[in-house]
């Protein structure tokens, strides 16, 4: 018979997998929240302040967000996590745990979505945006009604990768105490050596990828009208 | 009082309009500062090699390209003293068409008719009435809730000569609107567009490099060389006055059929190109 015993240890666990994969779930709503609104406008703006765009002549500011992007997204990500750990007390009152941890990982995912989201709406093409110019669309009619329409396929594609990039990130949040899957890995299985529950949370985390995947491509394949 | 002839307002008037682009050589690129009086109902046609700036004058109409220098009037108002909010009124009413038609890909036809009402804030009632009354104007009334990628590239731009038509407007402007059609399709595009002039009577302001399109439509044209508008003529019946530079760029380039009949006849076979 197949013998099921050897995930005892995983069965005994179920609570403790259940409670770190809402941690998870926690720190990528905060995180993603916090990309898609602070980072999509800032990369939404990025973009309408580039060379050519409706609103170059604020080439300053593009500059200065331009540069402010690169630096924060050359910190590598364990780094920014210890960096930040002060100022996470001060907004959360802690630093350490799944709301602690979320603020390094917003800081790197606003930055990180800006950038992915810039050079999305590069594929829009010039022609398709002076069209909309020359029919008198605002700037902000220009980003709702052509930009984020015509990107939307390659938006989702965007968010599917940010997504799927901060589980990952968020699974190092966990050595820092921010909780989580990834710190359950660690804490039993690789400092333990019950590999039952490594390969179960690790398990765990590559269903949970394939999902973002199979999901992002599949809506943004169905979006797409090109 | 003295009674003033009263004619109805140019419908467009440049005056020592000119923009200046710095070349990659250094070289100053562009339109030097030009006079253009477009009649209300003409079809004025803008001939040129490639690079001429027959492009950026267009664009100077509604201010794509904003001037260095000179005012911009259309139907009356002076679009170079507009505030941006004027300025994106005043555009609702000047339609415009592309050589690439640069259409929404991810909106239907019908959606993209509806767009420039849509952002002027049109009722749905009116936005419906407009959509249907465009795409029946240009042949495509069954093709309403086709994606753009669906069309051939005539229809595409029949779609975008609807979209400009939706708000109504008195002047649209096409930049080498048949430029990436076959001849064939460009004959039927080229009925569209007069057809849009006569019983619409709409002005129009046509750019395009081909005598036979300039031709088959033009009341008037303007030739341009490095920027400059070098001479006016006018067409009658699509004849080239034979003193004109027009008629020796002609006679140079080839495709020197003098009729209209001959003209469209061209258009078949091998489109003349200055
Ligand atoms: N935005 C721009 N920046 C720099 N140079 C430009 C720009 N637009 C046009 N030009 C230059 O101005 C000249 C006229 O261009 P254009 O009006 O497009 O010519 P045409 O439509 O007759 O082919 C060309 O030399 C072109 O390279
Ligand atoms: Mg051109």
């Amino acid at each position: 018979m197949f013998d099921l015993s050897i995930f005892d240890g995983v069965i005994e666990l179920l609570p403790e997998i259940g409670k770190a994969t809402g941690e998870t779930l926690l720190m990528m709503a905060i995180c993603l929240t916090a990309a898609v609104l602070i980072g999509g406008s800032l990369g939404i703006a990025v973009f309408l302040t580039s060379r050519g765009q409706a609103l170059a002549r604020y080439r300053r500011f593009n500059l200065l967000a331009n540069a402010v992007i690169n630096v924060v997204r050359s910190f590598p990500f364990i780094i920014l996590l210890v960096a930040v750990s002060p100022f996470s007390r001060h907004i959360v009152g802690t630093s350490i745990g799944p709301l602690a941890a979320s603020v390094p990982l917003s800081l790197a995912a606003i930055f990180y979505f800006a950038r992915l989201i810039e050079q999305t709406l590069r594929d829009v093409p010039r022609g398709v945006i002076e069209a909309a110019e020359a029919m008198g669309a605002s700037p902000l009619q220009i980003v709702f009604h052509v930009l984020l329409v015509e990107a939307r396929s390659g938006l989702i594609l965007a968010f599917t990768v940010l997504t799927v990039s901060f589980l990952s990130y968020s699974a190092v949040a966990g050595v820092v105490g921010g909780g989580g899957i990834g710190d359950l890995a660690i804490r039993y299985g690789y400092y333990r050596f019950e590999t039952d529950i490594m390969v179960a949370t690790i398990v765990l985390l590559v269903v949970m990828v394939q999902s973002i995947q199979f999901l992002g491509q599949w809506l943004a394949r169905r979006l797409d009208k090109r | 009082m003295t009674a003033v002839p009263h004619s109805p307002p140019a419908a467009i008037q440049l005056r020592g309009v000119g923009k200046r682009f710095t070349g990659s050589d250094g070289e100053a690129v562009g339109v030097a500062p030009t006079d253009l009086d477009v009649a209300a109902g003409e079809i004025h046609g803008i001939i040129g090699f490639s690079g001429a700036g027959k492009s950026t004058l267009l664009r100077l109409v509604n201010l794509l390209e904003r001037p260095d220098s000179g005012e911009v009037i259309v139907h009356g108002e002076n679009l170079t003293r507009m505030s941006p909010p004027q300025l994106r009124a005043a555009r609702q009413r000047i339609g415009m068409i592309f050589q690439h038609f640069n259409l929404l890909h991810n909106r239907t036809v019908a959606d993209n008719v509806a767009f420039p009402l849509r952002i002027a804030g049109a009722s749905p009632e009116r936005i419906r009435e407009r959509v249907q009354a465009c795409l029946s104007f240009v042949g495509l009334s069954d093709k309403a809730e086709a994606w753009p990628s669906q069309l051939s590239g005539g229809q595409k731009q029949r779609v975008a000569i609807a979209r400009a038509l939706a708000p109504e407007p008195h002047l649209l402007l096409a930049d080498e609107p048949t430029s990436a059609l076959d001849p064939r399709t460009t004959l039927s595009l080229l009925e569209v567009l007069d057809d849009v002039n006569r019983r619409l009577g709409v002005t129009i302001l046509l750019v395009s490099h081909e005598m036979a399109v300039i031709r088959r439509l033009c009341h008037r044209v303007s030739v341009m060389e490095a920027g400059e508008v070098i001479e006016r003529v006018e067409l009658a019946n699509g004849q080239v006055p034979p003193d004109s530079r027009l008629a020796q760029w002609l006679t140079e380039f080839g495709g020197a059929s003098p009729t209209p009949a001959q003209a469209a006849g061209a258009l078949e076979k091998e489109s003349a190109s200055v």
